[in-house]
C-alpha cells in the first residue's frame, strides 16, 4: 500500500509533464493564430484565396476554406473505403483464416504502420496516382460520368480521390488494430448464441459487428484523425491546387499540405505564419475531438 | 415409437482428448429426457454434439452418427440442424446491443420465417409467452436486455430459441445459477412446450429433484459414457449402476 503510493508519487511529474506539453502546445497554436485571426476575421474560413503579398497585411489575401475542404474530403473518402476493408480484414484474420495466414496477415499490417509516410507518397506519386487514372478514373467517368462526384474529366491520376485511397491504405493499420481489439473483446458464448440460432457466415458477422459497433467508430474516428493529419503522402498525389469542386477527378489541397508547402516562404510575408498556424489550430482540433471521441467509444466497445 | 434424435456410436475428441465414447441414444418424439453426470463428464459436449457446436473449438473430431428426424446432421447444412435444434446456454446470453424484441426475432428474421412485421411481433409475443416473460417484459421490449434479471435474461434466451419454431429444445443447466422462483418458470415452461407444442426437450441438470419433476427419462454419463438410460422415477428411484447410485447420493459430482 506504502509502496503503490510512493510510487504514484514518483510518477507524478512525468504525469504533469504529458500534461503540461499537451496544454503548452494549445497554447502556443492558439496564441500564434490569433493575429492572423483578428486581422482577417471570419474570411479566413470562409474564403479560399491565396494571394500572399510583401506589402502588407491588407492586400494580402488568406483563406483556408479549399484546403479545410480539401482535408475533410480526402479523410472522409479514406474512412469509407477503409472501414468495409478493415471490417473484412478483422473477420478474416479473427474467424476463417487458418493460424499461419493469420499471423501473415497481422505481421504484414504491423509492418504496413510501420512504414514511413514518404515511403506511401512516393508509391502514391509514381505507382497508384498513374495506374488510377486510366484503369480506374477514366473508365469511371465514361460510365457513371452523370454523377456529378465523376463527372469531370480526369485530366491527371492527382486527385482528391486518389489522395483518399491513399490515405486510406495508410490508416487501415490503424483502423484494424482498433476494430480487432474490439472484436476479440466478445465474449465466446455471445458467438455460440449467434451460431446456436443458426446464424450463417454472413449473419453471424452482422451481429457480431453490430455488437462491436462502438468499437468500429472508434476505428473510424481514429482512422479519420489520423487522415486528418497526414502530410508528406498526400502533399505528393492531391495536386495541390486550392478548389472546391464536388467532383472527385479535380485536384485539391489539404491543410498540412499548405503548411507543408508554404512554410518556407512563410517569413517574407506578414501574418502568413500565423495564418499557417490557423491551419495548424484546426487540425489540432479535428484531432482531439476525433480521437476524444474515439477513447470515449473505445471504453464504451467492452464488452467484458 | 417414432424417435426425435437416434445417437449412434458417438465418439467425439477434443484436442486428443477422448470426450464422448460411444454414445448410443434414442430419444422419442414429444419426450424430455434429462442429461445428469458429475462435472466434466461430457454433458455440454453431447448437447453440442447434436447441433453441431462442437465443431467451433478448433481440433476436434466427431465420429459417428447422429440423426435428428432421420436425417444425418453431420451430412447436413449446419445452419438448417440450428434452426431445428436449438440450444440455450448454461450462462444467459442475451445480445447486449440489441433490445429485448430484437434478440427475439433475430432468428425469425434470418431464417425468414415471417412476412410481415405484424407476423413478427406476433410470433415475438408467442415465444416470449412461452418462455413465461411477456408479462414482466411487455411494456419494455424496446429496451436493452440488461435491464433484465439474470434468470429473465435466461428466459429471454429460451424465447430466442422458441422464436425459431425448433421441433427440439436443448438447455443446458438452464437453472444453475437462477433463484427458484426463476427455476420454476423454467420447469413449467418447459412442460408447457412438450404438452401444447409437442417439442421435443433435452437438458442437463445437476438436480435430481428437477430430473424427476420434469424429465420422461434420464440419461446418466460417467467420463464420457452413457452408464445408465431409463425412466425417471425409476431409475432416480432404484438405479441399477453403482455410479449413479453415488451420484444420486450426491458422493461424487
Ligand atoms: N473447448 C474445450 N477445449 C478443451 N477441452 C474441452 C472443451 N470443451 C470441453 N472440453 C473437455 O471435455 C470434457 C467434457 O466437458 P463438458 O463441458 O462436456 O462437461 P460437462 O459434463 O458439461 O461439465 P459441467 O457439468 O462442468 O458443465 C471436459 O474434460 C473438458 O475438459
Ligand atoms: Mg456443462
Amino acid at each position: 500500500m506504502k509502496g503503490d503510493k510512493l510510487l504514484y508519487y514518483s510518477l507524478l511529474p512525468f504525469a504533469a509533464v504529458v500534461i503540461a506539453a499537451f496544454i503548452l502546445l494549445f497554447a502556443v497554436i492558439s496564441y500564434t493564430s490569433a493575429p492572423a485571426i483578428k486581422e482577417y476575421g471570419w474570411r479566413l474560413f470562409t474564403s479560399s484565396a491565396w494571394s500572399p503579398s510583401e506589402t502588407g497585411p491588407k492586400s494580402s489575401k488568406y483563406g483556408l476554406l479549399a484546403p479545410l475542404y480539401g482535408t475533410l474530403v480526402s479523410s472522409i473518402i479514406a474512412v469509407i473505403l477503409a472501414l468495409p476493408v478493415t471490417i473484412s480484414t478483422v473477420l478474416v484474420i479473427e474467424e476463417y483464416a487458418p493460424p499461419q495466414t493469420r499471423d501473415l496477415i497481422g505481421s504484414l499490417i504491423e509492418i504496413m504502420a510501420g512504414l514511413p509516410t514518404i515511403v506511401y507518397g512516393l508509391w502514391g506519386l509514381e505507382v497508384l496516382a498513374p495506374i488510377l487514372k486510366v484503369h480506374v478514373y477514366s473508365p469511371l467517368h465514361q460510365l457513371l460520368g452523370f454523377i456529378p462526384l465523376f463527372s469531370c474529366r480526369p485530366f491527371s491520376g492527382y486527385n482528391i480521390l486518389t489522395a483518399g485511397i491513399l490515405l486510406a491504405i495508410m490508416v487501415l493499420p490503424y483502423m484494424v488494430a482498433v476494430a480487432r481489439d474490439a472484436y476479440r473483446s466478445i465474449p465466446m458464448t455471445y458467438k455460440e448464441a449467434a451460431l446456436a440460432i443458426g446464424a450463417n457466415r454472413y449473419e453471424y458477422a452482422k451481429i457480431m459487428m453490430g455488437m462491436i459497433k462502438p468499437g468500429l467508430i472508434a476505428s473510424a474516428l481514429l482512422g479519420f484523425g489520423r487522415a486528418a493529419g497526414e502530410t508528406v503522402a498526400v502533399a505528393l498525389v492531391i495536386g495541390n491546387v486550392p478548389l472546391i469542386s464536388s467532383c472527385l477527378f479535380k485536384p485539391g489541397y489539404t491543410i498540412s499540405s499548405l503548411i507543408a508547402n508554404q512554410f518556407s516562404m512563410a517569413p517574407l510575408y506578414p501574418y502568413m505564419m500565423n495564418v499557417l498556424f490557423t491551419g495548424g489550430l484546426i487540425l489540432l482540433i479535428i484531432g482531439v475531438a476525433a480521437n476524444s471521441v474515439a477513447v470515449i467509444m473505445i471504453s464504451r466497445s467492452r464488452l467484458r | 415409437m417414432d424417435h426425435a434424435i437416434i445417437v449412434e456410436k458417438l465418439n467425439v475428441w477434443i484436442r486428443g482428448n477422448h470426450v464422448l465414447k460411444d454414445i448410443d441414444l434414442k430419444v422419442p418424439q414429444g419426450s424430455v429426457t434429462a442429461i445428469m453426470g458429475p462435472s466434466g463428464s461430457g454433458k455440454s459436449t453431447l448437447l453440442r454434439s447434436i447441433n453441431r457446436l462442437v465443431e467451433l473449438v478448433p481440433g476436434t473430431r466427431v465420429k459417428g452418427k447422429v440423426m435428428v428426424f432421420g436425417r444425418d446432421i453431420y451430412s447436413e447444412d449446419p445452419y438448417r440442424v440450428r434452426k431445428d435444434v436449438t440450444m440455450v446456454s448454461q450462462t444467459p446470453n442475451p445480445f447486449p446491443h440489441m433490445s429485448i424484441y430484437d434478440n427475439v426475432a433475430i432468428g425469425p428474421k434470418i431464417h425468414k420465417l415471417v412476412k410481415s412485421k405484424k407476423e413478427l411481433d406476433k410470433l415475438v409475443r408467442w415465444a416470449l409467452e412461452k418462455a413465461m416473460l411477456w408479462d414482466e417484459v411487455k411494456d419494455r421490449l424496446h429496451e436493452p436486455p440488461t435491464v433484465l434479471s439474470g434468470g429473465q435474461q435466461q428466459r429471454l434466451c429460451l424465447a430466442r430459441a422458441l422464436a425459431l419454431k425448433p421441433k427440439i429444445l436443448m438447455l443446458d443447466e438452464p437453472t444453475a445459477n437462477i433463484d427458484p422462483v426463476n427455476s420454476k418458470k423454467i420447469e413449467e415452461a418447459i412442460k408447457a412446450l412438450v404438452r401444447d407444442e409437442g417439442i421435443t426437450v433435452i437438458f442437463v441438470t445437476h438436480t435430481p429433484a428437477q430430473a424427476v419433476r420434469v424429465s420422461d427419462f434420464i440419461a446418466f454419463i460417467y467420463n464420457g459414457r452413457i452408464v445408465e438410460y431409463g425412466p425417471s422415477r425409476e431409475l432416480a428411484l432404484n438405479p441399477t449402476h453403482e455410479l449413479t447410485e453415488k451420484f444420486l447420493r450426491g458422493e461424487i459430482g
